[in-house]
């Protein structure tokens, strides 16, 4: 929207919803994306979940960033899954690296040092790991009724994203530290 | 850092070579970056994928995103992806960028060669700035602590003891004259009222000692109780006060006040009321146990023998309750914290009318509270009648076996009451040793909670022999890194020099890192990597006390005390008098709004006070840094919520001031720091220009289009107003 001031002229920032038909993502060789919209060819396009722990492909908002390494939203996508075939596998693609979180699957026990470090045996679909969380009040949460969410000492991040699929024996360990 | 933490095979010039393990695919893999003398080559397993000239790119960037963070090379507008790596590599691979870009700069490959990186001995995990493993710190020793806080009441809790042991004699000895009086006066129909009489006055005899030791005992340990509550209380507090920002802020206040107030008292709690019966208790089960045995081997088996087991399945509860009674603390935590957020918040709560959701979030805090504790309870309540109808069913097996023996005539009534009466008082301590686990496991909690303060070590310490230095006003930042989190780099290769008596402006955009370099001057966090000089001397090297006594600061968000304006402004120096208070309020532009205030100086503001605006509580936070009389003085838009000619007045007063100190001043209007000397210009946390006003104007560079943005929006401002 443009608001015409006894001639000056500003630009108000909207909430600007891409159509999916027009959109045509690449990956390029910077690990980022090249986006081109039917009018303009962006590169060094980033996604981004704008709503991470509650929606992996709705909401994802489009940003370039420009020689001068500024920032600007090109738009937001509503629901990646309607982007066209190939597209969306770049898309979500793209996402899950940079998001990347392994899963965990399993919880075998959880040690709790009393000074504020926990240390959970966990197997992930990345492997087996002895995660070290620090200010486990925080860094160990459910940020649903169902979904769990670390993040470890170095900052890795991991995600259980339905406790009730874990077993038992997990899902006991889970209760007593959330 | 160590940065060559395994090579591929086949790798024999590495200079340094770091893992990544990931691809663009999200899976995981196994590779290496290897930096050689003049190369960097990329392997996937010991193989390599792409090898290029160090000098090939322009720059390295780490580039960090979520859940990852990956190396890339930039050459002129080109990006080219190199590898990608979990978090717990990303301090290593910046490292290595930054030894890059010193290696662009001057053609040599340098590397810090502090590479010590201590670890456990126990465990290998790395001991990053701790002294012991977190994972191998023993947690039984919190309980040896909290008994050591007890040391300087040693004599009041020996007395208490010695009361209650002494109680607890004559209860014992009780018995043995009933069994007199029952097979020597009852039974036999004696009638020597003398002997009678005398034994009778000495029962009443020591149930009145008893008493008298009960009433000095209940003094003795209150008193003690009280104090050890009292001191552990203070000493949180006192720890909290040292405790670094970073310590201190990622805890909630509401986490914060529970361990002052409600944890020192239920370890307050539990030394009064538990931890001398502890010890009376199981001296007493000792006792008696001793005693019926050598009275009767045969009959004390049938009373001991489920005491073992019932120890085994309490030892194994309470590992179960204490977990339990730490998610019950988690969840009362959580609940003072909805408490104080809300209160704290209370005029957005009203002005939203969001009242209701305010309710709800109480309510459900505070069921998930009750809940916590049923669920903790439960097992308990379901346990309990079990362990102590185990523990009862000797006492049956006694009347049992005993009454046959005295119809045998193998045993005298008065024995078997005297026995029974023994039976009975052992399961009085013992029924309290069995709810043991319970109070344990609750108590731990605390204790572990408490020292989990106590004990954190403050990590912007004082060093060894700090100095106390008369500061004159240089600051030298020297290459200074800094994040919040270790993983994610606020301020990057921050380097410039500040001269005493200069008045220097910090300007960027929000969020660029402003503050955080306020933050460092004051060393509310030690850089991670870099330095920081005052005067020429390392921050880390001077006593925080002498640095802060020295630096003033104003921040945007003033914090008034609950007390009087006037104590309000003396904060900043206990000792002033009350003209060098009105001088400071008269600089800052205060004193004309304070003598319209209805009682003056003495009007109460802050908490709940007399609520004044923005702008006025910002002058008193001026005025208090004036009579602070700092050398170096740091402004963080300090006058952000004045209007613009009020801002003018307390500026001009203030370079009055300011003459000869060293001043530091971020704004947001940036006409406020055009009269500044220098200004620092910060972008995406690096320090992108320095230099006066004019000459930035002229480059056209950050700053120039800062301006012109904001020039902009001013007019758009003004044409709308
Ligand atoms: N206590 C903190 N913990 C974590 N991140 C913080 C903290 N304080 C500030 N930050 C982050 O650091 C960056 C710089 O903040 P700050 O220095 O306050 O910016 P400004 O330049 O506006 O003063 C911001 O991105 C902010 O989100
Ligand atoms: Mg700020």
């Amino acid at each position: 929207m443009n608001i015409n001031l006894e001639n000056e002229i500003f630009e108000l920032d909207e909430l600007h919803i891409l159509d999916p038909e027009k959109l045509n993502f690449s990956l390029e060789e910077s690990g980022f994306l090249t986006l081109d919209d039917g009018e303009q060819v962006y590169s060094k396009v980033n996604l981004t979940r704008l709503l991470p722990f509650k929606t992996k492909t709705e909401y994802i908002s489009v940003s370039y960033e420009d020689d001068e390494e500024q920032f600007h939203e090109i738009g937001v996508i509503r629901d990646i899954n309607e982007l066209q075939g190939e597209q969306f596998e770049i898309a979500d693609n793209f996402l899950k690296f940079k998001y990347y979180m392994p899963e965990i699957t399993r919880i075998y026990s959880i040690r709790d040092n009393m000074r504020g470090y926990i240390f959970v045996k966990v197997d992930t679909n990345a492997g087996k790991k002895t995660l070290c969380i620090r200010d486990w009040y925080s860094n160990f949460k459910l940020i649903s009724p169902t979904e769990l969410y670390v993040v470890d000492a170095d900052g890795n991040k991991y995600t259980c994203p339905d406790i009730r699929s874990l077993d038992k024996k997990s899902k006991n360990n889970i209760d007593m530290f959330v | 850092m160590n940065l060559k933490l395994s090579t591929p095979k086949g790798e024999e010039n590495a200079t340094f070579s770091i893992p990544y393990d990931l691809n663009t695919r999200t899976k995981k893999v196994n590779g290496h970056c290897v930096i050689t003398d003049n190369e960097i080559r990329i392997y996937l397993d010991d193989d390599i994928t792409e090898k290029y000239p160090l000098d090939y790119f322009d720059e390295y960037i780490c580039e960090q995103l979520i859940g990852c963070s990956m190396l890339v090379g930039r050459k002129g507008d080109q990006r080219k992806f190199l590898c990608a790596f979990t978090q717990t590599y990303f301090i290593r691979y910046a490292e290595l960028c930054k030894i890059l870009e010193f290696y662009k700069r001057t053609g040599e490959l340098f590397a810090d060669d502090d590479q010590s990186e201590p670890s456990c001995t126990k465990c290998g995990l790395p001991l990053d700035s701790e002294t012991i493993c977190p994972f191998c710190a023993k947690k039984s020793e919190v309980f040896l602590k909290l008994i050591k806080r007890a040391k300087p009441y040693k004599w009041l809790f020996a007395l208490a003891l010695l009361c209650t042991i002494l109680t607890e004699v004559i209860w014992i000895i009780q018995p043995r004259l009933q069994r007199t009086i029952i097979d020597d006066f009852v039974i036999p129909r004696n009638k020597d009222l003398h002997s009678f009489l005398i034994i009778c006055g000495m029962l009443v005899g020591i149930i009145l000692l008893a008493w008298i030791f009960e009433v000095v005992n209940m003094k003795a340990s209150f008193k003690m109780a009280l104090s050890i509550g009292k001191d552990l209380r203070q000493e949180v507090f006192a720890k909290v006060q040292k405790l670094s920002m970073s310590s201190v802020s990622k805890r909630t206040t509401g986490g914060l006040i529970r361990r002052v107030s409600n944890d020192a008292m239920k370890l307050q709690e539990f030394i009064s009321q538990n931890g001398k019966e502890l010890i009376v208790r199981l001296f007493s089960v000792t006792m008696l146990s001793i005693l019926i045995f050598v009275m009767n081997p045969k009959l004390a088996l049938f009373v001991l023998a489920p005491i073992p087991i019932v120890i085994f399945f309490n030892v194994k509860l309470f590992n179960v309750m204490s977990i339990r009674y730490g998610r019950v603390w988690r969840m009362s935590t959580r609940h003072s914290t909805v408490l104080h957020d809300t209160l704290n918040g209370i005029r957005v709560v009203k002005s939203y009318g969001t009242e209701k959701y305010a309710i709800d979030q109480h309510e459900k805090a505070s069921m998930n509270w009750a809940k916590s504790i049923r669920n903790a309870d439960i097992v308990w309540l379901l346990t309990m009648p079990f362990s102590r109808y185990i523990l009862s069913i000797g006492s049956y097996l006694v009347l049992l076996i005993g009454g046959s023996m005295v119809l045998d005539q193998t045993l005298t009534l008065g024995q078997l009451v005297q026995y029974t009466t023994y039976v009975a008082m052992i399961y009085g301590p013992l029924g309290w040793l069995i709810e043991l686990p319970r109070i344990l496991a609750d108590t731990t909690v605390s204790v572990s909670r408490v020292f989990e303060i106590l004990d954190e070590d403050t990590d912007v310490a004082d060093s060894e022999n700090a100095l106390d230095i008369d500061i004159k006003g240089d600051i030298t930042f020297d290459d200074v890194y800094f994040g919040y989190k270790v993983y994610n780099p606020v301020l990057k290769g921050i380097s410039c020099e500040i001269k005493q008596g200069e008045m220097i402006g910090i300007v960027g955009h929000s969020g660029v890192g402003k503050s955080t370099m306020i933050n460092l001057i004051l060393r509310l966090y030690d850089c991670t990597q870099g330095r920081i000089l005052i005067d020429g001397i390392d921050i880390r090297n001077l006593s925080q006390d002498s640095l802060r006594t020295q630096v003033g600061v104003v921040l945007q968000e003033t914090f008034l005390f609950d007390g009087s304006v006037y104590d309000n402004i003396r904060y900043a120096k206990e000792d002033s008098s009350f003209e060098e208070i009105i001088s400071a309020a008269k600089i800052a532009n205060a004193h004309d709004f304070i003598v319209k205030l209805p009682e003056g100086y003495n009007t109460r503001v802050g908490d709940k006070g007399y609520s004044l605006s923005g702008g006025e509580r910002q002058r008193i936070a001026i005025a208090r840094a004036i009579l602070h009389d700092p050398k170096i003085l740091i402004l963080d838009e300090a006058t952000a919520s004045l209007d613009t000619q009020t801002e003018r007045n307390i500026q001009e007063a203030l370079s009055r001031l300011i003459e000869g100190r060293t001043t530091i001043a971020i704004a947001h209007r940036l006409s406020t720091l055009s009269n500044a000397d220098k200004l620092i210009v910060l972008d995406k946390g690096r320090l992108a220009e320095m230099g006066p006003h004019e000459e930035l104007m002229r480059n056209g560079g950050v700053y120039y289009k800062l301006v012109m943005a904001q020039r902009q929006t001013t007019k758009m401002k003004e044409v709308i107003d």
